[in-house]
């Protein structure tokens, strides 16, 4: 069997090409049906996330697709013309192909490097064309091989370490500042785009209230409906907290225990004088700050206050810089546990491909000699009809013996221990002698296999 | 024989404390580099679960084999040995049970100490307490070594809040001190465990009072204003801050840290003064901390234990005591006010 993909990934392609060659939901159960129907002999897995669309493809050796139908395929799924998948299209086969898969799970070609839901999103695109008994046991041994590798990676090396959003490392703060979140206030100042993303971050946490205040007090109330929020004043949402106006600042820093500010005020809108006073009110315990606006909407003086954990997007971006550095560090150590990884998978694949070439040999040529042993037999009775039975058993040994010296030779050159033997070549070349049909050996293991499940 | 084996095997603990700090450390290493840790950590386990092992079987041994008594806290050894196989289940039930991994980093390195410590109480100032024969005496021995205990966790949890908070302050990547747990969860801890050893050292204090105001041992009039007394009310007052940290506007966050190893400190002070000075009864003449006449070889140590020491707290120690005519110079004057003051105390810290 050959392993063959096409892939059109951020790399490759816009974003606009991207979203119109995304297969979701119901689509990737049709468009697996759609391979299958259209390359019956296929074993086929369709993986299409927001970066990439990706079809991998096990086939018999010489039969369709080939990567043009590939291409042609995806475009009339799609609904678009051919020569746009073409262009951005990258084609793989046999250990590279794997080798892309495997550096795909485990986030080695994602955009963000080392991210981790790439490896869920693989798992499910090989879930969905298993229940759709797309997989044989070629791409199974392939995908499993790949998720394993994947986790493998992940755990052993730092890849998957840090955080690499504003957010995120937001939560790693307060996360290092507080144990527990549901007796927290959380106050949000600002209602922007930022605010919003890194908010749903801070959400995450379940505070027991969130309060979001804005000079524009509409602004407030569009964002706390967003975020499930309701937009009264001091009332409780369905999240806990609401909207507060902006002149209870004061009571809210108060009241507060994480703070985002992203407002666009051009001079701090939290001062040292301002926020000194509160500290007895608010009996020194910790808070959290997080300044993502620029220019800053908390004077830096503020961060110099006893129990107060303050810091701007600068601080919060280099840690998230640090991140990516880390991991690229970890790239080549993650490469190397790929190349390991790909050649045991493809060493056996190769064995199975062996394995079943072997017995389709075996059988061709039992085969002969059952139609010679019959004939000779024939022959032997002179056309009585008695047969010799014991001449019947004494040819029967013959052959086997036969045949097994035949094939003593080309099995063993056919090894798949032996690491130098160019088995693709020898495999080719015996299928090419003997006229051995891939498809009709793979089909006896899959009876061979059903009857045993039976 | 079995002063060997006891120092052997507290030698053995100190070095396996020390280890297993060592592993800690590169396992900290490890994590900051995002290498895997799996066999460091398994490592450390095996290593601090030896050192309960052997801590508690010492103290075992030394209950059954060489005191030959049921009376655990025969000296001020025993009790640190105690101390050192609590600590160090202490440690493993924090890092096993909460967000609290790198709390060994800060424990272990006292827990070395301990033990060390209790090397040098059994080779050079070992001396016993004396026969247990009241209830008070118990109470007062085994709350002031609790108390002691949770003191040290206290201490530690300082010490790992002011790294954590430190290192908030860089604003270095969070991740590298994720294993430290949150500032709030080791807050918690330091105000449990000083609430904990808050209650001990009461119990510790208010027992000690009973025992040299009201029977075995009498002070004089003075007892109440000796440094032994001023330091360890000290240190029970800093305790009974700290514990009250969370109700409070001006001791939070760091402050109650810092107060917590004070505190420590304040107990080891107190510790170390009773250590250093003999403890008598005011109406006995004052005697010179170090013997005048040559000590037999041996002496000072377990292995003198068959031999009554020159300056013990029992009749038979004190009657080979050379008397020394009651003077009124300075010397006199603080050994007379030390003494008094040693007896408050743990009868661990009388030793000299």
């Amino acid at each position: 069997m050959r392993i063959v993909m096409l892939s059109i990934s951020h790399r490759t392609a816009s974003v606009d090409l991207r979203e119109r060659i995304a297969i979701a939901g119901e689509r990737l159960d049709q468009a697996i049906q759609s391979l299958r129907h259209k390359y019956p002999h296929c074993e086929a897995v369709v993986l299409s996330t927001c970066n990439r669309t990706e079809l991998y493809i096990a086939r018999p050796l010489h039969e369709a697709p080939t990567y043009e139908q590939l291409d042609e395929f995806l475009a009339d799924f799609c609904g678009i013309e051919s020569k746009h998948v073409t262009s951005a299209a990258v084609h793989r086969e046999q250990d590279q192909a794997v080798t892309h898969l495997f550096r795909v799970a485990t986030g080695l070609e994602s955009m963000v490097i080392g991210e981790p839901q790439i490896l869920g999103q693989v798992k499910q695109a090989y879930e969905i064309s298993q229940r759709s008994s797309a997989v044989g046991p070629v791409l199974h041994r392939v995908f499993q091989q790949a998720i394993s590798v994947a986790k493998q990676v992940r755990s052993e090396s730092g890849i998957g370490e840090g955080r690499v959003s504003i957010g995120s490392v937001a939560v790693d703060f307060a996360s290092q500042i507080f144990e527990r979140f549901d007796d927290k206030v959380m106050v949000a100042i600002g209602a922007g785009e930022m605010a919003k993303v890194t908010l749903k971050h801070l959400q995450a946490l379940k505070p027991a209230k969130l309060w979001l205040t804005n000079r524009t007090r509409q602004r407030a109330e569009e964002l706390a409906a967003t975020m499930n929020l309701q937009g009264a004043v001091g009332s409780t949402g369905s999240g806990g907290g609401g909207v507060r106006s902006f002149e209870d600042l004061d009571e809210l820093l108060v009241e507060a225990d994480i703070v985002l500010t992203s407002t666009g005020a051009t001079q701090p809108i939290i001062t040292e004088e301002r926020f000194r006073p509160l500290i007895r009110r608010r009996r020194s315990r910790p808070i959290f700050m997080v300044d993502i606006a620029v220019p800053r909407d908390i004077d830096p003086a503020v961060g110099n206050l006893s129990n107060v954990y303050l810091y701007n997007i600068d601080d919060l971006q280099r840690v998230v810089l640090k991140t990516h550095e880390n991991r690229s560090a970890q790239v080549e150590q993650c490469e190397k546990m790929v190349f390991e990884a790909v050649r045991t998978c493809m060493a056996t694949v190769q064995h199975r491909d062996v394995g079943l070439l072997i017995r389709a040999l075996r059988d061709k040529l039992h085969s002969y000699a059952k139609d010679e042993r019959q004939r000779s037999i024939k022959k032997r009775s002179n056309g009585s009809g008695e047969i010799d039975t014991e001449l019947e058993k004494l040819l029967e040994e013959h052959d086997h013996r036969l045949v097994n010296k035949i094939l003593h030779l080309p099995l063993q050159q056919l090894d798949p221990k032996n690491p130098d033997a160019p088995l693709g070549f020898f495999a080719a070349a015996l299928k090419r002698l003997f006229a051995l049909e891939e498809g009709t050996a793979a089909a006896n293991e899959k009876e061979t296999g059903d009857d045993a499940a039976k | 024989m079995t002063d060997t084996l006891t120092t052997i095997s507290l030698i053995a603990l100190t070095l396996l404390s020390l280890a297993a700090w060592f592993v800690a450390l590169s396992r900290a290493r490890r994590v900051a580099r995002g290498e895997p840790v799996t066999t460091f950590a398994s490592l450390q386990t095996f290593l601090v679960g030896l050192c309960i092992a052997l801590g508690a079987g010492l103290f075992i041994y030394r209950t059954l084999a060489v005191h030959k008594r049921w009376q655990p806290l025969e000296a001020h050894v025993d009790g640190l040995i105690l101390i050192g196989a609590l600590l160090a289940m202490t440690v493993t039930y924090l890092v096993k049970r909460g967000r609290m991994k790198g709390l060994s980093l800060f424990a272990l390195p006292f827990l070395a100490v301990t033990f060390a410590w209790a090397i040098c109480a059994s080779l050079w100032t070992f001396r016993p307490f004396g026969e247990i024969n009241s209830v008070w005496k118990m109470i007062h021995l085994s709350s002031v070594y609790g108390g002691m205990l949770f003191f040290i966790m206290a201490a530690i949890a300082g010490g790992m809040y002011l790294y954590v908070q430190k290192t908030l302050h860089t604003r270095h990547d969070p991740s590298a001190t994720r294993p430290f747990a949150s500032l709030e969860a080791i807050e918690t801890l330091i105000v449990r465990t000083s609430a904990l050893g808050f209650a001990l050292l009461s119990l510790g204090l208010v027992t000690g009072l009973i025992i040299v105001t009201g029977g075995e041992t009498r002070l004089g009039t003075g007892w109440w204003h000796s440094p032994k007394v001023l330091l360890a009310g000290a240190a029970w007052l800093v305790y009974a801050v700290v514990m009250n940290v969370k109700h409070t506007t001006h001791f939070r966050g760091a402050r109650a840290a810092w107060l917590s190893i004070a505190g420590l400190i304040l107990l080891l002070a107190t510790f170390g003064i009773a250590t250093a000075l003999p403890a008598l009864p005011k109406d006995e003449p004052p005697r010179p901390i170090f013997r005048s006449a040559p000590r037999p070889s041996g002496s000072g140590s377990e292995e003198s234990r068959g031999n009554p020491l020159p300056y013990g707290r029992g009749s038979s120690s004190r009657s080979l005591a050379s008397p020394r005519p009651a003077g009124t110079g300075l010397r006199e004057i603080a050994f007379q006010r030390i003494d008094s003051v040693s007896s408050m105390l743990p009868e661990a810290s009388c030793e000299s």
